[in-house]
């Protein structure tokens, strides 16, 4: 449904600054790790994650570099730029205040 | 419960941004990312290589990295690298979705689409030479006329800072006396004065008489045009003189002080051997000694469409028009008014402040008011002058305008045929979820680019060959029309005109071709069938729809040539009531010669007897004006009992006038030699004039008041002719007789029973004889014709060219839709005739298909003709507006052309062998 991508997009990002603060990922781990973080509830299909990871990269809220991985494979590497860094504080942020909001309506009867 | 984070289905790279960036919520944060987002792509712009082989490197990857998982789980390696594929989802999509993020999307799209486009043009060299060619034709045309346009009435003064000088005409409503030496919107001396001290709003205002004539004496007379100007004309108008100085103020002191002339870069060339010690010398304006105290910029030629050859100060108009003292009259219109706006002030303004100045000389004349009319200044700027062009011009771009819709149906029909020629390549490209709208935006790129090719070709085609299409025309005018200079050249008026005209052009016959490709029915086009057995051939609908505008258009076009060259053939026969075979006429000025009442009287008395004298002239007669000259004599006389007086023409003619030009005297008589002699207040009226100040009364013995109050009384009446305007025969109109006192006004008709040339030289040498310096103009009588004649020429001659360019065109449009439903439709001719149909049953069969949308589209074009002729007939000499031989043999023709370019791929057709035929694929 348009309404549920639309929504999702803009949190997707959000989703892989978080994937990459603890360190660089290659974009399969970045898909694990959320797929893992959020109890197996979340996977992330290639078509949106793919986008969104050069679309950050654009940006400036990501580095890339090529390296080697774990089965000596070439692959592309992300990492959080200082910028990225912020973003992320900001999205978390505004996040919080956003879902903090929601809860409170719907626990209203 | 599982959420999956799904891609976007539309892979558009451009929305997925603005999607994203609409969730930003910190407004700078995203201006930054923005830039930072267009910097890498700018980077990125010459690693296009690279970037694919990472992307695929990337994502081949994860695809290996899914599979490795999927062995890990235990499903067998073959079944692992197909569950990885499709849990991957659609790789090309994905690749493309990234690569686009790293694109300047519309830009290489555009890019793509134009190089693709150029391509496929050259790849079929005749459908793109066609295509190319008709809207050359089309556009090439229309940027010429409007570059003519343009030049005669657009183009600002070429003067420095031309924007702003603006040009000041007035209206006058109401009951007013006015005297007009010139146009209705001149100013006399005493209002320019008044605009002049009273005005805050121009750093200057000028005033210049435009038609001054004057002959410049020396060794061989010549006749030029001239200007009288106020002394700040040069300073106004920021024009820096190339010899010598221009008029100061004390130049314009008092009436003939400062007999000073500032002469043209081209006269001063082509008169004086550009004398480099010109300045000081003395030159004969009518008679008058002149000093040259300048000589201006080489290119400033006044600022008229007719060149200036000299100016003087306006304070000499006496010197150079003797017979009409105009700076004193407060009631004569004669100069034209331009000024230069200060910095800052706005037209309002300007129109503001004048305005209340003119308010305050209407007080002077109560019953009267005035209007101004204040814009930018360019050449035809009077209102009168405006109206003539704005409305020829208006005519002649809406008849180039269809010449191009006609273009344009071509080459929307041509793209229509090589559309369907590629209908499965589209179709496959929709049905893989290629959008629509890129589809389209791709064959849009290509129409754009043919427009563009064509319109540059057309453009260029104009301008070179515009120079000497206008020269030609100007050579063709006759003798008494004054050179015209036009600047023509293409500025940026032209240059936006031609591009904006060749856009347009590419979308609109781009735009319904590409919409119809990417309409249809998928299954069929994909299994390359074409159109099947029902013979509707692809898009034949619009085909024809198209076919029947080229048709109704060029029919428009052909009926009104048709009924425009009907005008001129009628104007060459039309009589305009009076004779004028035999008859020569000697045009001359004395006054402007230096000829006083006494002096002009021996002259006259001389000349006639020797003109009597010359062998084979029968009749000698004297008239102020000539017939059909474009001269005009006018005032106002007031009738008998009435205090409002009206507008009169008339003319001072000798007894014998009316009997040499075969005007009948339908009642009373002419003068008699003795009304002649004393001057005696009499007149003739015309017919219409009697009819409509006197009607139904007896008109001889009536009495109208005129100059100086003295009475004059009507002795006959004289059948109506077109004497003063071509078609016109039925305006107040009066004689008077050529006595004494008028007689330096008068000029010379002579009959004779033989040839008109030996008169010409023998007049000639007569009047030389008399006098070597007079300027005389000896011509027939009969040339007179030619000038009224000339704009209707010219006006068929183009509509004669534009008519066969669009009959070109539409028969090419005809022959080609029809060959080509001919070649769509093989296999079914081939199956008729199989099954028994003979040659003509299938002539007869493309035939009928063919001709239905041209007839329709000749019905639909002699109504919408009969509309637009209406326009026409206020530039046609009598002509009905709905005249039948245009209006049935134009059509007539017109299928009969159509019916030719439609037999031509019929009878093709009909050779047709039936079994190659039927294997046609």
């Amino acid at each position: 449904m348009e309404k549920d991508g639309d929504l999702m997009q803009g949190t997707l990002d959000m989703l892989v600054l978080k994937a990459l603060a603890r360190g660089a990922k290659h974009g399969y781990s970045v898909a694990e790790w959320i797929h893992e973080s959020s109890n197996d509830v979340l996977h992330v299909e290639e078509g949106a994650l793919y986008p969104a990871l050069h679309r950050l990269e654009l940006k400036g809220l990501l580095a890339a570099e090529w390296g080697a991985s774990e089965n000596n494979r070439r692959a592309k590497y992300y990492s959080l730029t200082a910028t990225g860094r912020k973003k992320l504080a900001e999205e978390a942020e505004y996040w919080r205040r956003m879902s903090g909001a929601i809860a409170r309506v719907m626990q209203t009867a | 419960m599982a959420a999956n984070v799904r891609g976007d289905r539309e892979s558009d790279a451009d929305s997925l941004r603005q999607r994203a960036e609409k969730k930003d919520h910190g407004g700078v944060e995203s201006v930054t990312e923005n830039a930072m987002s267009y910097w890498m792509r700018v980077k990125a712009l010459f690693k296009r290589q690279q970037l694919d082989r990472d992307l695929g490197d990337e994502l081949a990857f994860h695809l290996a990295m899914r599979e490795a998982k999927n062995r890990e789980r235990g499903i067998e390696e073959q079944e692992a690298r197909y569950a990885a594929r499709r849990q991957f989802g659609n790789i090309t999509r994905i690749k493309e979705a990234c690569r686009e993020a790293w694109s300047f999307v519309s830009l290489e799209t555009t890019w793509r689409d134009l190089r693709y486009g150029a391509r496929a043009l050259a790849k079929n060299p005749g459908f793109t030479a066609v295509a190319v060619l008709a809207t050359a034709l089309g556009i090439g045309v229309n940027t010429g006329i409007f570059s003519v346009l343009n030049g005669v009435a657009l183009k600002l003064l070429p003067v420095p800072k031309a924007n702003q000088i603006v040009s000041v005409d007035q209206i006058l409503h109401g009951k007013f006396r006015r005297n007009l030496h010139g146009e209705s919107g001149l100013f006399s001396y005493s209002e320019y004065k008044n605009y002049r001290a009273n005005n805050h709003v121009f750093s200057g205002l000028l005033a210049y008489a435009p038609f001054l004539e004057a002959t410049l004496g020396g060794d061989s007379p010549k006749q030029m045009m001239g200007a009288e100007t106020s002394c700040n004309f040069f300073d106004v108008l920021g024009e820096r003189p190339a010899l010598g100085r221009t008029f100061v103020d004390a130049d314009c002191r008092a009436p003939g002080a400062s007999p000073v002339v500032v002469l043209s870069d081209d006269l001063w060339r082509t008169r004086f051997g550009a004398d480099p010690t010109i300045v000081g010398k003395s030159v004969s304006l009518n008679r008058g000694t002149f000093t040259v105290i300048g000589v201006a910029a080489p290119g400033f030629r006044g600022l008229d469409p007719w060149p200036s050859a000299f100016w003087a100060p306006v304070m000499m108009q006496k010197a150079l028009e003797p017979d009409a003292d105009l700076l004193l009259d407060d009631n004569t219109a004669w100069l034209a008014l331009l000024g230069r706006m200060r910095p800052g002030v706005s037209l309002e303004e300007v129109r503001a402040e004048l305005g209340v100045i003119a308010g305050r000389i209407d007080q002077q004349y109560p019953g009267r008011t005035t209007t101004l009319v204040i814009h930018r200044a360019t050449f035809m700027g009077r209102p009168e002058e405006r109206s003539v062009v704005f409305g020829i011009g208006t005519v002649v771009l809406a008849a180039v305008g269809l010449v191009l819709l006609i273009a344009c149906a071509n080459v929307a029909n041509l793209l229509l045929s090589r559309a369907s020629s590629r209908q499965k390549e589209i179709a496959i490209r929709l049905s893989i979820g290629g959008s629509r709208w890129r589809i389209v935006r791709q064959l849009l790129t290509e129409s754009l680019l043919i427009a563009f090719l064509g319109g540059m070709l057309g453009s260029l085609i104009a301008f070179l060959s515009l120079g000497s299409i206008a020269r030609s025309v100007l050579a063709h005018l006759p003798i008494g029309a004054p050179q015209l200079v036009w600047n023509v050249s293409p500025d940026l008026h032209v240059w936006g005109y031609s591009l904006l005209l060749t856009a347009l052009t590419g979308i609109v016959f781009g735009l319904a071709p590409a919409l119809h490709a990417t309409r249809q029915d998928l299954s069929t086009a994909v299994k390359g069938e074409s159109g099947g057995l029902t013979g509707k051939a692809h898009g034949g609908k619009l085909r024809s729809t198209l076919v029947g505008v080229q048709v109704a258009v060029c029919m428009v076009l052909l009926i009104s040539a048709g009924l425009l060259m009907r005008g001129l053939y009628l104007a060459q026969t039309v009589d305009p009531g009076f004779e004028m075979k035999g008859i020569t006429q000697a045009q001359f000025d004395l006054p402007s010669q230096g000829y006083n009442l006494a002096r002009a009287q021996a002259f006259q008395r001389e000349l006639l007897a020797l003109v009597a004298a010359l062998p084979g002239v029968d009749q000698v007669e004297q008239a102020h004006v000539t017939p059909l000259s474009h001269q005009f004599l006018g005032t106002g006389f007031t009738l008998e009992g009435e205090t409002e007086n009206r507008q009169f023409e008339f003319n001072v003619v000798s007894p014998g006038f009316f009997a040499m030009l075969g005007m009948p005297i339908v009642q009373g008589r002419t003068f008699t030699a003795a009304e002649t002699r004393s001057n005696a207040q009499v007149l003739v009226v015309t017919e219409s004039t009697a009819r409509k100040l006197w009607p139904g009364q007896d008109v001889i013995g009536k009495k109208l008041q005129g100059w100086e109050k003295k009475v004059y009384q009507v002795v006959g009446v004289v059948r109506d002719s077109q004497a003063s305007h071509l078609g016109q025969s039925d305006g107040l109109f009066f004689y008077v007789p050529a006595g004494p006192e008028e007689q330096d006004r008068l000029q010379l008709l002579a009959h004779s029973k033989g040839g008109d040339a030996a008169n010409i030289q023998g007049i000639r040498e007569a009047m030389h004889a008399l006098d070597p310096n007079l300027i005389v103009g000896v011509a027939k009588l009969a040339d007179n014709l030619e000038t009224w004649r000339t704009p209707s020429r010219i006006v068929a001659a183009l509509s004669g060219v534009l008519g066969a360019l669009a009959l070109l065109l539409a028969s090419i449009g005809v022959h080609g839709v029809v060959s080509y439903g001919v070649s769509q439709r093989i296999r079914e001719i081939g199956i008729r005739m199989t099954l028994g149909a003979d040659g003509r049953d299938v002539m007869r069969l493309v035939l009928r298909q063919a001709l239905r949308p041209v007839v329709i589209g000749a019905i639909v074009g002699v109504i919408g003709c009969a509309a637009v002729s209406q326009v026409l007939s206020d530039v046609l000499y009598g002509i009905g507006s709905h005249d039948p031989i245009a209006f049935i043999g134009v059509p007539v023709f017109l299928l009969g052309v159509a019916f030719l370019a439609s037999y031509i791929p019929a009878r093709r057709a009909v050779r047709v062998d039936p079994v190659v035929a039927l294997r046609y694929e």
